[in-house]
């Protein structure tokens, strides 16, 4: 592939962009060239934007003017980028890759993406997706599955996987995902790429389509941590419309140790054996840059995907309860009210949302809401105290993102080998800590070269030890 | 496994009318979710009883929006969303109906 400007990352471009070398027209169309090329068997984007080049126009006019003003623009002015169709943008269509959606024209902007125009960003779409967030691999999009521009035969991950797609194929310089159980960070290792999900509350989800409210996160999908660190500071902070947010003194400031944590009895099974010695590579490498690496025990870590398949699907099914067909979205008409609720809700919600919806409406029924969801509650609580302990002595804990490279499309066909790809990645959002992939080198599969990601876990609030520690992994070499 | 009125049951709960083959596989995967998920009964909670949950609710007054948020003066784009509108209002079925 020649190189074009699409292939810069944020940082890169923002650098030219200064510098005058380029506009934010130049970046637009190189990325609508690529949009042009790809799209169409990635299936990255469900919608481009008309009206993307304006866009970078206004953005260009708004340099000038900055510069007259003598003021230091926005490091994301004029950058392209991707978001989530489950992330409303006013005036253009937010579906969550869902019948249910299909038409819904959002009425107001999302926090992040009021922040984000106030930066003068550049949308330059909306991305394909597991239906309501739900799924590891974006197969259960209503609208066709993505694929992995890495490898057109396999999946890119879920369920931000259309914004992963997007920035990996150079479809877009950076996007927004969203992640309750990993679905910013398993795309990201899955398409080599940087993903950050917050700490619970450092980002609004005020506009952002509901899937676990107590799980859900809004991050940057990215080329490097230090693009993934401008967008994360243009979105964080608190917002009167999300009570959950916390602004930045909520948690006190930590020293650095140089300590990494590594929970070894995670590992002992289910993990691939070459993914692992790239993880085993990338430890050495790091004792070698003076970091020491502790054995940190986590004896509920074993417990997170129970819990989170119960809380989740419980929050979930809750939710989605608000899908009606009365005040918006897909609206059919039976015999009477119950019927039109029953009929619009089967044909507009796809089978792997309707599968969590009974789930979650079993685990919250009288009779077993003890048995799962309030021990559910309690193994979350005893987790999140063995994650903080840990991360007492160590500046992060580090595990794959992900038990496997990218598998093929249609190879995980039944939901529960497809919710064990979460395993690693659901402990931080059950516990709220803030956690990053990071590509760690590469596997092969038949014939193909496939990124694999390592993640890092740090102590609530503390984003800054896991760019710290990601520049560092990033520049290993 | 979980019965077939027992998935049924769930359906009419959550307003979602399901075809009998659906009901057929949701009775094998949602049983085979329940037995993983059912983990978590090892569990062994503490002599001093159930630890206290970490998340609370957060209440507001219910105040007119703030004219600088995003939601400010969006009424009529939230009306437009509306599946059957009559001028300003949101048409809805009637909810209970008289005895014939």
């Amino acid at each position: 592939m020649e190189t074009t400007l699409a292939q810069l990352s944020i940082t890169e471009a923002a650098k030219k962009l200064k510098a005058k070398e380029i506009t934010s027209l130049d970046l637009a169309r190189a990325c609508l060239i690529e949009i042009q090329k790809r799209n169409t068997s990635l299936n990255a984007y469900l919608e481009v934007f008309a009206d993307a080049e304006a866009q970078a126009k206004a953005a260009d006019a708004r340099r000038a003017q900055d510069e007259k003003e003598k003021k230091e623009s926005h490091p994301l002015l004029g950058i392209p980028l991707a978001i989530k169709d489950n992330i409303l943008i006013e005036g253009r269509i937010a579906s969550a890759a869902s019948k249910m959606l299909e038409h819904y024209v959002a009425s107001y902007d999302a926090t992040v993406i009021k922040k984000l125009k106030a930066a003068g960003v550049v949308f330059l779409g909306r991305t394909n997706m597991d239906e309501f967030a739900m799924g590891g691999s974006t197969e259960n999009s209503a609208f066709g599955p993505t694929r992995n521009p890495l490898d057109e035969g396999r999946v890119p991950g879920g369920s931000s996987g259309g914004s992963a797609a997007a920035v990996a194929g150079h479809l877009a310089l950076g996007a927004l995902g969203t992640d309750t159980g990993g679905s910013i960070r398993e795309p990201a290792s899955f398409c080599g790429l940087v993903g950050l999900k917050p700490t619970y509350g450092a980002v609004s989800r005020f506009g952002a389509i509901a899937m676990g409210s107590s799980l859900d996160q809004i991050g940057p999908l990215t080329k490097s941590v230090e693009d993934a660190e401008i967008i994360f500071n243009t979105l964080r902070g608190i917002d009167p419309l999300d009570s959950t947010t916390i602004g930045e003194g909520e948690y006190a400031a930590r020293p650095r140790r140089k300590r990494v944590g590594v929970p070894r009895h995670l590992l002992k099974e289910g993990v691939d054996a070459d993914v692992l010695a790239q993880f085993d590579l990338v430890l050495t490498k790091l004792q070698t840059q003076g970091y020491e690496l502790v054995d940190v025990e986590l004896p509920s870590a074993g417990l997170a995907l129970a819990v989170y398949y119960i809380i989740m699907p419980a929050e979930s099914s809750t939710n989605l309860a608000r899908y009606d067909s009365i005040r918006y979205g897909l609206s059919l008409k039976g015999k009477d009210l119950t019927e039109d609720y029953a009929k619009s809700r089967a044909a507009g919600f796809g089978p792997e949302v309707r599968r969590r919806i009974i789930l979650g409406t079993y685990v919250l029924s009288a009779g077993y809401y003890d048995a799962y969801y309030g021990k559910a509650g309690l193994a979350r609580q005893k987790l999140t105290d063995e994650v903080t302990r840990a991360l007492e002595t160590v500046d992060a804990i580090v595990v794959p993102t992900a038990p496997c490279p990218a598998t093929k499309i249609g190879e995980k066909s039944d939901p529960l080998s497809m919710y064990l790809m979460d395993i690693f990645t659901v402990t931080a959002n059950l516990t709220g800590n803030p956690a990053l992939s990071v590509p760690m080198g590469t596997v092969t599969r038949e014939g193909k070269t496939l990124p694999v990601g390592i993640q890092l876990t740090a102590a609530h609030g503390d984003e800054a030890a896991l760019f710290e520690l990601g520049k560092k992994i990033q520049n290993l070499g | 496994m979980i019965s077939r009125e027992d998935i049924e049951g769930l359906a009419a709960l959550a307003r979602l009318q399901l075809s009998d083959q659906e009901v057929e596989s949701l009775q094998t995967d949602v049983s085979s979710i329940l037995e993983y998920v059912g983990q978590v009964s090892s569990l062994e909670v503490s002599a001093s009883g159930p630890i206290a949950p970490a998340h609370h609710n957060i209440m507001r007054d219910d105040t007119p929006r703030a004219a600088e948020d995003q939601l400010a003066g969006k009424e009529e784009a939230i009306r437009a969303a509306f599946p059957k509108r009559e001028g300003d209002y949101n048409a809805v079925r009637k909810i209970l109906q008289k005895d014939e």
